[in-house]
């Protein structure tokens, strides 16, 4: 395990959860973009797009409308490639087995990155008042400050979230791989086809668009015969 | 007084900034006060200015990629409520008329409809182990909201109130709806792409892979009744390990 490693991963975590709600918004939070360049920096690119599509469409259906918080898929892939490249190496292991222990444990600990996520937004009520204090004053450089401590309680969310997740993951991993090794010799590369295709099942079953059924099998059925019979 | 080009910029860059203060209260209104201050600094004295400014604080909520068409009306407002100091009931009022609506369409087209099309054509490229695949999701998704951003904040600074009806003559409820349209189609196309590749390299028949559609339609339901996608994930990970399990047994049973 290496420390710089483990900063590299806080670092894009930090642009990269930015870009999921306060800044920019131009989908390097994405886990297809997020999980591959956090693990190009750690040296493991391939690692790293395994995971970001794995993660990529899992979520992809929660759309962060109003006041919708989606789980964060954003720190599940940037924490899960940073577990998978430094415990593959720690335990001497680097294949898919581990790739999908570390993917499985991250997983529902981003669950916690919507707790994370609807603390900073609630913290960021009380800057309304502040700022409304300081245009009373006639402070206007201290009330476009608020705005920025808005952006600073999202980074904190983001690190908070990256942080339980790559704990958590190197307290779990350690103690589970033992147990579940030989099982995930069996399943790991079905479990890397099962994941895509739950995220795009709870697309198709959430999609607002009334013929989403028939297109989807008609274009899978097309696609599967004509890789099949050409 | 008309804004200088360097003023309209330095608040189409702050509407970048637009959800760094986003609240449970006021979702983006300090995010909307922050990225029109430059503006409102140049059109009014400091005396009038925390008067004017404050207004900015309350309660604003629209799509990020369409609140530069917003703001740039509102630009074109403000500077003809500074020449003849007007009330600003006229700006509240478009604002709370457009911004529901454009956040509909803006979430129907861009995170309902673009983004999982240009997910779901960039992990192809992913699935064949390209690692440039994250950049042609990148190109692929940012073409259309980077135009919406530039092209929106232009005109509607241009065409002042009459860009609403420009952007109606445009129908982006009906391209959100093709667009959704098209992300399933090719959602099909990758599933039937990642199914076929995991059954050769398993060197498995390959037919079987047709019936790989029941359990996703299956779960297809169970996330339209309201299951979450966390349960779905586990289920169908433990039921996996489960099979893959019985399966090796089977197997090794067979060969002795």
């Amino acid at each position: 395990m290496s420390i710089i490693d483990l900063l590299i991963g806080a670092a894009i975590a930090l642009v990269c959860g930015l870009d999921r709600t306060a800044i920019l918004q131009v989908m390097i939070s994405r886990p297809i973009v997020a999980a591959p360049l956090v693990a190009w920096l750690l040296g493991e690119p391939l690692i790293g797009l395994q995971i970001g599509m794995m993660v990529e469409l899992l979520w992809l259906a929660r759309l962060p409308v109003g006041a919708a918080i989606p789980p964060d898929d954003t720190q599940v892939a940037i924490a899960s490639s940073v577990l998978a490249v430094n415990l593959g190496r720690a335990l001497g292991s680097p294949g898919l087995e581990m790739v999908m222990l570390c993917l499985l444990v991250a997983i529902p600990l981003g669950k916690i990155g919507q707790y994370f996520d609807h603390f900073s937004r609630q913290c960021n009520v009380w800057l309304l008042t502040r700022t409304e204090a300081c245009l009373d004053g006639g402070h206007f450089l201290r009330a476009e400050l608020q705005h920025l401590r808005g952006i600073c309680n999202f980074s904190l969310a983001a690190l908070g979230t990256y942080a339980v997740i790559v704990i958590g993951g190197f307290f779990l991993v350690p103690i589970l791989w033992p147990l579940v090794h030989q099982a995930l010799q069996h399943s790991s590369s079905w479990l890397q086809l099962a994941l895509p295709l739950v995220g795009v099942a709870v697309i198709l079953g959430t999609v607002n668009v009334s013929r989403a059924l028939t297109l989807f099998c008609a274009s899978f059925g097309m696609a599967f015969l004509l890789m099949w019979l050409v | 007084m008309a804004l200088l080009t360097r003023t309209r910029i330095h608040v189409w860059f702050r509407l970048l900034f637009l959800q760094g203060s986003w609240n449970f209260e006021r979702l983006q209104g300090l995010g909307f006060f922050f990225a029109m201050l430059p503006a409102l600094k140049k059109l009014y004295p400091r005396e009038q200015l925390a008067k004017v400014a404050k207004e900015y604080t309350g309660y604003f909520n629209t799509h990020p990629y369409l609140a530069p068409l917003v703001a740039g009306v509102v630009l074109k407002m403000e500077e003809e409520r500074a020449v003849k100091q007007n009330q600003n009931a006229e700006i509240d009022e478009f604002k709370e008329m457009v911004a529901a609506p454009y956040a509909a369409i803006g979430d129907a087209l861009f995170w309902g409809g673009l983004r999982p099309l240009a997910a779901g054509i960039s992990l192809f490229f992913a699935a064949k182990g390209l690692l440039w695949a994250p950049l042609v999701f990148l190109l692929l998704y940012n073409i259309v909201p980077l135009t919406f951003r530039v092209s929106g904040f232009v005109r509607g600074y241009r065409q002042g109130i009459h860009s609403v009806e420009f952007f109606q003559r445009r129908r982006l409820p009906d391209w959100a709806i093709h667009t959704k349209e098209a992300a399933v189609v090719v959602l099909g196309g990758l599933s039937a792409f990642l199914v076929f590749q995991h059954l050769q390299r398993e060197e498995l028949v390959s037919w079987i892979g047709l019936l790989t559609l029941l359990p996703m339609i299956l779960l297809g339901l169970l996330a339209r009744k309201g299951v979450s996608t966390l349960l779905l994930t586990l289920i169908s990970s433990i039921v996996i390990i489960l099979l893959s399990l019985f399966w090796a047994d089977v197997t090794h049973l067979i060969a002795i």
